[in-house]
């Protein structure tokens, strides 16, 4: 049996009488690539926090690698990677004695995979950190998490800061790291269009709990928006199952449906003498959808 | 040799499993010809290795690829050139109906459709 990367039971979290993490229970597999979404303070950096172990739960638990995410033993600890929101860079130092201090707690830290990076990225290991722009500060983040190939890598908006350019070159990596199907990769972000490239699944959370969690093609392939066209009474008396919003009017109705299969299609089409028309949504739609 | 839209409703490897199947039915894949590693199609276009594998994996059950060891996937010895044209003729059905359709909203006429598609068809180099 693979052992599983990421298992949470239960996981709660309050701050006083507020649940921010509400009962989510979810396994993450090697190989997977999940993209975290959620509106601002929907409580994805709280539970990619309480993944690492930086915040205990309040109630259930996370389990990575087998092991309790607040009591991780040293050898475990290595084979996760995190790039934080706010990075934790040391101004005083410069790019090579940066990479050189994080370097000294892995065992197995790639001198020549990051050496090769900060050329491609365009990182001078020769820059003082205090000097560096926002961009470059995010990608020096970045890099600290990839030198010791971690099997699981977490990222809380890893590209808010970086031109599309950097983003580009940043996703390439993260593909090539996925590619030997062994490691894990969750990140959240608001660029919806780099999550559609790069998950193969997807955890839609709205206020603390798991609105959506399952495969990007499912999510596609499931939520849809329908055009419907039939006479008046027809349109007028038809009830669209699974749906998230409809709107009729004389002859012509519009609707966002979840679950959406063929043969429900058949079922509304005969039932209600209507003819239907199924767009597909992209990930960005979708998500403003299940946020009506 | 793939044109692919991540932002598009339609999933990424669906939008693999259709250009394929197409390529091989016009016979412009040819039974033999050697298909873009996962590898290297995940990280030229920059998308999720496991959605490239699995439409390679889908289309291997079809029948319409080979898995070769250490080299990559060909398109099947027994997919034949080209398919029927009534074959073809169905795959295309559901993009036909759909624009059919838009035309009609539009109020345009067969006509000046079928003038759009010709125009089309002329300028485009694939």
């Amino acid at each position: 049996m693979i052992e599983a990367t990421v298992q949470a039971n239960h996981l709660s979290k309050a701050f006083g009488t507020k649940r921010v993490i509400d009962d989510l229970s979810f396994e993450v597999s090697p190989g997977d690539v999940i993209g975290v979404l959620g509106k601002n303070g929907a409580g994805k950096t709280t539970l990619l926090e309480l993944m690492l172990g930086f915040t205990p739960p309040t109630d259930g638990g996370v389990q990575v690698f087998g092991h309790p995410s607040v009591a991780l033993p040293g050898n475990v600890k290595v084979r996760v990677g995190f790039v934080p929101q706010q990075d934790e860079l040391l101004d005083q130092l410069n790019v090579a004695e940066q990479l050189r201090v994080i370097a000294s707690f892995y065992p197995h830290w790639d001198v020549d995979l990051i050496a090769r990076l900060c050329s491609q990225w365009g990182v001078d290991p020769k820059a003082r950190i205090k000097n560096l722009s926002v961009g470059e500060r995010q990608k020096l983040s970045i890099l600290l998490a990839f030198g010791h190939k971690p099997d699981l890598l977490v990222l809380d908006e890893p590209v808010a800061s970086l031109d599309p350019l950097a983003r580009r070159q940043f996703l390439e990596q993260l593909v090539e790291v996925s590619t030997d199907g062994d490691r894990a990769i969750i990140f959240s972000s608001h660029i919806v269009s780099d999550i559609e490239r790069l998950a193969n699944r997807i955890w839609i959370l709205k206020d603390g709990r798991l609105n959506w969690q399952g495969d990007l093609d499912s999510l596609k392939e499931a939520i849809v928006r329908l055009h419907i066209r039939g006479d008046a009474a027809g349109i007028a008396g038809m009830a669209v199952p699974g749906a998230l919003s409809l709107r009729r009017e004389a002859g012509f109705a519009t609707a966002v449906v979840r679950d959406w299969t063929r043969e429900r299609q058949r079922a509304l089409e005969d039932q209600n003498a209507v003819s239907v028309e199924v767009e597909a949504l992209g990930l960005e739609e979708i998500f403003l959808e299940l946020h009506r | 040799m793939f044109v692919l839209n991540p932002q598009s409703g339609i999933p990424i490897y669906r939008q693999i499993l259709d250009q394929v199947r197409r390529m091989v039915a016009s016979g412009q894949l040819a039974p033999g010809a050697e298909l873009p590693s996962v590898r290297d199609l995940a990280v030229k276009h920059a998308v999720n290795p496991m959605t490239v594998s699995k439409a390679y994996s889908l289309l291997e059950a079809e029948g319409l690829l080979e898995r070769n060891r250490g080299r990559p996937m060909t398109v099947a010895s027994q997919a034949r050139n080209a398919s029927p044209l009534n074959k073809r003729l169905q795959q295309i059905q559901p993009l036909v109906e759909h624009t059919v359709l838009a035309a009609k909203q539009l109020e345009l006429s067969e006509a000046e459709l079928v003038k759009a598609v010709r125009k089309n068809w002329e300028n485009g180099n694939d």
